[in-house]
């Protein structure tokens, strides 16, 4: 069991390492065969180390395996060792699982692009990366996981690195997940004066409330970072610069879900500051609202489905702060099954559009493409949380659970309804603007049907495998009838909230109801066309601005810097090293000719000099004795 | 033996001295210069050979031949110098010597 | 062994400064030394019993019995690792200097592997005089590498550098002579400690001139511009170790009163410097400018971990040094292959350089992710240790240190996708070729020695100091 997860972990860094060394002497498909087949072995080894937890029982389920110390310094120890828990497992199925899925599609969807290596390379290298990420024993592998989570991130956004939109948006991923990292050192550096190491048992100990509060919010800094929620969320849809498979593996199911992860994994120092709990939770209805709204008026097919994501995120996000544990995980999990499939469908009508993702050039695919469409509706129909589809059951339970919570739960709780109701709306937008109606002249034009190959059966069977997944996937938890979701994870973070079973029927009913409306609105605006399109001006151009995030975040930190490293140039350093040798120079020579005026060249004068200085040596010499 | 005291002898060689200085000091041709610097190398010898004969230790006696010793070597070069000088026509005066000015 | 790693590089020096070999022959047999020179270190590490630590491998003759000099040299567990990083470095810029070329290559090669000689006798050096003796001896060569084969600005580059380091050196010189006298004896081992500020401030000087530690860094910009690519990376990635090292060894192992008293100054202008050199870095037009910046920055960073004066930091500021040395220098010589193919280092005039060139963009983007100190790699765990170590000093300095990771993120990402990525720049052309077997050969080494540190950094942190403490060796002055 203890080598399934190591090879879990490293089967997909040796298959980034052999295509990085084996360069141009392996084929490009060889290389995406090479990345898919060690994420399945990556997925073996989960189900391996599933099987063997389950022989055990209740506390016996926690194992650190140390390969070699990391990194020391006095006393202080930190091991290269891998966490084998409930919890872990339940991530590293779905990273291995979902990652393996997303990497087959990619053999399909890049096929043709000269770097396909480069490309599986960085995927391989990715799902590494989260891997060690859910993996990680402690909490500084954690972060080292979640830096190389970041650094491939940026890898694969700029993946087409000649175009300036992407090196920008993968720099600006980069540098606002560098801040959350920032933030959790310095949580960490706390957590080591404290506690002296860093242990994940150290998070249950006992802190003072000032020391609980700043470890926590730190750790907050880096899970807002990396799961894009307010307020470091502007870097998200830029992301979209990179090829669609990307969107799918990083940017829903794995990457934006580590900071729901790291919630979890840290819950024990949440407990102990519940003000940063209900911060996150706050934070996450906030961004799922803002995000839904944004969606409303995106026309980049994938920026949609992004922003969605963010939304989503938020729900979970609401959930774990909320303290409802096993259902923000439910959710993380339902999630990544139907987002990835839509970006995946989403991906398959860009390609056959070639390339284009303008949703207004977009119409009447329902005919040309049936059977993306139908992945395109259960994914639709999942997000949404429709009975009997899999969001329907997880996105519900967390809003039971933040009825549980008293005045503030409720403010939360009419958030995520209100949210339910945008979703159903941008949802169902997306897919009225994308499939219905007449095939609009551009698509007229640019259609083609994908190939019956290696190509196409790679697109397509992973987005079936998917589908069946969104449909069958939300089965396994039913909170008010069986839930081994949660006795599952019980032993990993036992939940701090439990909504009664009427709390639960409620909120379902209600979410149900939000989610038809928005779908109905959507339908009556996009789909039977019986109403106009709404044009409010103002509100218009707050959301396409996002709410003005970038300029705010540009004016705030981005020119203050730049700012600041021109004067700094210009008053200090270039003063300091021209003058300080020229003025040395200078001085030196301004010295020397003052003590010149000494040499008059005149024979009497260097005579006087003797002379006199004998005289005053004679008259010293007499007065000493 | 007897003779004048060994004071008279020092405060011969100090006016000797003290000349030879004022001459160096004031005289602007070179060569009464290098003669005044002569007459205090004299006077030094002679002080030389005062104390020599008062502490009846025969070193000042030696010490003052090396001084003629000395002075002879150092006036050859002098008046090479100045004989020189003279030659290319240069004025010898010590004032309007001046280009090894700093 | 210690006097062989000396003697070694010196005697190869002065043998292929004699005879009159070609250029071909000269260049082989200075890479055959320092290669040589090479494996008898890894002797070292091998034999050097890390358990019990403390200083091995000495050996002591008499110099002035009267003044209590002598020749005493040995190495601590951490100065094993410096001299490993010295003569791979030297290594990779030796050859690197004999792959492209330069005139009077015998004289070059000499004065580089006398630099070698040096700079390791600067870190085995157990006596005041004698290391001083072999500071200074570490400069000769270098004016003469940056002043003869440097950049068009040279000279006045060389002059600064002179003045600079000369002015640091004297005071240095006063100190040494004032504490061994008053010490009466100038054995580093043997020597007590001491509580005057002001023999502490004059070595301060020195090594905050060669480190450079901001504000005293005024040579740096233009002595890393205008060398040859090989000699930039040896000052950034070598010889400011050894001012960091000179902080460790006596700074703050035999002044421990002063270092409290003025810890919080040097901490202060250690991290401005770690600010100032981010935010310069983050400026500067052209790859030198860069890398320069952040050698400055870095640096601040070592020193802020030397200071902190406990386990953490002393462990990490170690590591980051071997870390820093080895990156600095890769991306050196880096620079020096991007202009030898574009005859220019500005980055307004580059770009898009990754297309067609696999093993410059790999190399390129490996070397600079650790630069950034990517979470995984050993830069990281270098500057974990030390914010994490002078966090016992004050919250503050982390913060500023958890900033400037921030900041080094953008600069290096900057100065990435300026070289690799977007258009290609007006200086590029298909005639650059992607990096050679030769250059590969010179810095793949590097770089695997990284990626292998990234993997292990406890074997540097675990193995510095007797039995991983720190602290009470420097409280003990390293009896």
């Amino acid at each position: 069991m203890i080598y399934g997860a190591w090879i879990c972990l490293l089967s997909p860094l040796a298959a980034a390492g052999l295509i990085t060394l084996t360069g141009e002497r392996i084929s490009r498909r060889t290389a995406g065969y090479l990345a898919t087949l060690s994420c399945f072995v990556a997925f073996g080894g989960a189900v391996v180390t599933f099987i063997g937890l389950l022989g055990r029982e209740g506390e016996q389920r926690s194992i650190v395996s140390t390969a070699w110390t990391w990194i020391s310094g006095g006393s202080y120890r930190s091991g290269f060792e891998v966490m084998i828990d409930p919890l872990s497992v339940f991530m590293m199925l779905i990273v291995s699982g979902v990652g393996a899925l997303i990497v087959a599609y990619s053999i399909g969807y890049m096929d043709g692009d000269n770097e396909e290596r480069r490309y599986f390379a960085y995927m391989a290298l990715f799902v590494f990366s989260m891997l060690l990420l859910v993996q990680g024993g402690n909490l500084l592998l954690l972060l080292a996981g979640w830096g190389m989570v970041g650094l491939s991130s940026y890898l694969l956004i700029g993946f087409w690195h000649e175009r300036p939109s992407a090196i920008a948006a993968a720099k600006k991923a980069f540098i606002m997940n560098a801040i959350g990292d920032a933030t959790m050192a310095l949580a960490l550096f706390l957590l080591i004066k404290k506690a002296g190491s860093l242990e994940f048992g150290i998070l249950g100990g006992e802190y003072s409330s000032t020391v609980a509060t700043l470890v926590a919010l730190g750790l907050l800094g880096g899970a807002v970072a990396k799961s894009a929620q307010l307020p470091l969320q502007t870097w998200l849809p830029d992301a979209m610069e990179g090829p669609t498979p990307v969107s799918a593996l990083i940017h829903a199911a794995t990457m934006v879900t580590a900071g729901v992860y790291l919630i979890v994994r840290t819950h024990a120092i949440f407990e102990s500051a519940p003000h940063v709990a209900d911060l996150a939770a706050g934070l996450g209805a906030a961004t799922l609202l803002i995000a839904g709204l944004i969606a409303l008026v995106q026309v980049d097919i994938k920026r949609v489905i992004a922003y969605s994501t963010m939304s989503q995120i938020g729900y979970m996000f609401l959930g774990v702060g909320l303290g409802a544990y096993a259902n923000g995980m439910f959710h993380l999990m339902t999630h990544s099954f139907f987002k990835a499939l839509l970006f995946m469908a989403a991906g398959i009508v860009i390609h056959a559009l070639a390339d284009e993702q303008d949703i207004r050039k977009m119409g009447g695919l329902r005919q040309l493409m049936p059977r993306t469409y139908l992945a395109f509706v259960i994914g639709s129909l999942a997000l949404v949380g429709i009975f009997p589809f899999a969001g329907f059951f997880s996105k519900d339970s967390i809003l039971a659970a933040a009825l549980d919570r008293g005045a503030y739960g409720y403010v939360l709780w009419v958030a995520g309804l209100a949210g339910t109701f945008l979703t159903g709306l941008y949802t169902f937008r997306l897919l009225f603007v994308v499939f219905w109606g007449e095939p609009s002249p551009f698509v007229r034009e640019h259609f083609h049907a994908l190939e019956r190959d290696v190509v196409g059966l790679s697109l397509a069977i992973p987005v079936a495998i998917l589908a069946a997944l969104s449909v069958a996937g939300g089965w396994i938890q039913w909170a008010p009838l069986w839930h081994p979701i949660e006795t599952w994870l019980r032993t990993a973070a036992e939940p701090t909230v439990s909504p009664e079973n009427w709390q639960e029927w409620v909120s379902s009913g209600l979410a149900l109801l939000f989610g038809l409306g928005g779908m109905y609105v959507a339908w009556l605006i996009y789909g039977a066309r019986r109403l106009p399109v709404p044009r409010f001006a103002f509100p218009q151009r707050v959301l396409e601005h996002k709410f003005y995030f970038d300029e705010l975040y540009d004016a705030l930190f981005y020119r203050p810097t730049v700012w600041a490293a021109k004067g700094l140039h210009r008053w200090i350093e270039e003063p300091l090293v021209d003058e300080s040798s020229s003025s040395l120079g200078h001085d030196t020579r301004d010295l020397g000719r003052i003590v010149a005026r000494a040499q008059t060249g005149l024979l009497r004068t260097y005579a006087l000099a003797i002379a006199s200085s004998v005289a005053v040596l004679a008259v010293v010499f007499v007065a000493v004795r | 033996m007897m003779g004048p005291g060994t004071a008279w002898y020092l405060s011969v060689a100090g006016f000797l001295f003290g000349v030879g200085t004022l001459g160096v000091l004031i005289r602007r041709n070179p060569l009464v210069v290098l003669l005044s610097l002569e007459i205090m190398l004299n006077g030094a010898n002679l002080a030389l050979i005062a104390f020599a004969r008062h502490l009846n230790d025969g070193d000042g006696q030696i010490f003052a031949l090396a001084v003629m010793a000395v002075a002879a070597s150092e006036v050859v070069v002098g008046l090479g110098l100045i004989v020189a000088l003279n030659r290319k026509r240069v004025p010898l005066d010590v004032d309007r010597l001046n280009s090894l000015r700093g | 062994m210690t006097t062989l790693l000396i003697v070694l590089p010196l005697a190869a020096a002065l043998v292929i400064w004699l005879l009159p070999l070609n250029d071909i022959s000269a260049g082989a047999l200075a890479l055959l030394a320092a290669l040589a020179e090479v494996g008898v270190w890894i002797q070292l590490v091998a034999r050097y019993d890390f358990g019990q630590g403390g200083l091995q491998f000495a050996q002591q003759w008499n110099w002035f019995s009267d003044l209590h000099v002598s020749y005493h040299v040995g190495v601590y567990g951490f100065s094993v690792w410096l001299v490993g990083l010295t003569v791979v470095v030297m290594a990779a810029a030796i050859a690197y200097g004999f792959w492209t070329g330069r005139d009077r290559m015998r004289a070059y090669l000499g004065l580089m592997l006398f630099l070698t000689g040096a700079v390791v006798g600067v870190f085995t050096a157990q006596d005041l005089l004698l290391f001083y003796a072999f500071f200074e001896a570490m400069m000769i060569p270098l004016y003469v590498l940056v002043g003869v084969w440097g950049g068009p600005g040279r000279m006045a580059a060389t002059l600064k550098f002179v003045l600079f380091t000369m002015a640091g050196s004297l005071l240095m010189l006063a100190s040494i002579v004032v504490y061994g006298l008053s010490q009466n004896t100038f054995d580093l081992v043997q020597i007590g400690q001491s509580s005057s500020n002001w023999i502490f401030l004059g070595f301060v000087a020195a090594f905050a001139i060669k480190a450079p530690l901001f504000p005293l860094h005024g040579w740096l910009p233009d002595a890393y511009r205008e060398s040859s690519p090989e000699v930039a990376a040896i000052l950034s990635g070598v010889v400011s170790k050894a001012a960091a090292y000179g902080f460790l060894r006596i700074a703050i192992a035999k002044f421990p009163e002063p270092t409290q008293h003025y810890r919080a100054t040097i901490l202060a202008l250690a991290a401005g410097g770690l600010i100032y050199g981010s935010l310069l870095a983050f400026r500067a037009p052209d790859i030198r400018g860069v890398v320069a910046y952040s050698s400055l920055a870095q640096m601040g960073l070592i020193t802020i971990g030397v200071f902190s004066v406990n386990d953490l930091g002393l462990d990490g500021s170690v590591l980051l040094m071997v870390n820093h040395g080895l990156v600095s220098s890769t991306l050196f010589l880096l620079a020096g292959m991007v202009e030898r193919r574009t005859l220019t280092g500005e980055l307004a005039r580059l770009g898009g350089m990754a297309r067609g060139r696999p093993a410059l963009a790999t190399v390129l983007l490996t070397t600079g992710v650790i630069a950034l100190a990517v979470p995984l790699s050993s830069g990281f765990a270098g500057e974990f240790l030390v914010l994490a170590g002078v966090f016992r000093h004050g919250w503050g300095w982390s913060v500023v240190g958890a900033v400037a990771i921030v900041l080094a993120a953008a600069y290096v990402l900057r100065l990435v996708s300026a070289i690799l990525h977007r258009n290609i720049g007006a200086a590029v052309s298909d005639a650059a070729l992607d990096l050679r077997p030769a250059e590969l050969g010179v810095v793949v080494p590097l770089v695997a020695c990284l990626l292998a540190l990234s993997a292990w950094p406890a074997a540097i942190t675990q193995h510095s100091f007797r039995g991983d403490h720190g602290q009470a060796d420097v409280a003990q002055g390293f009896k």
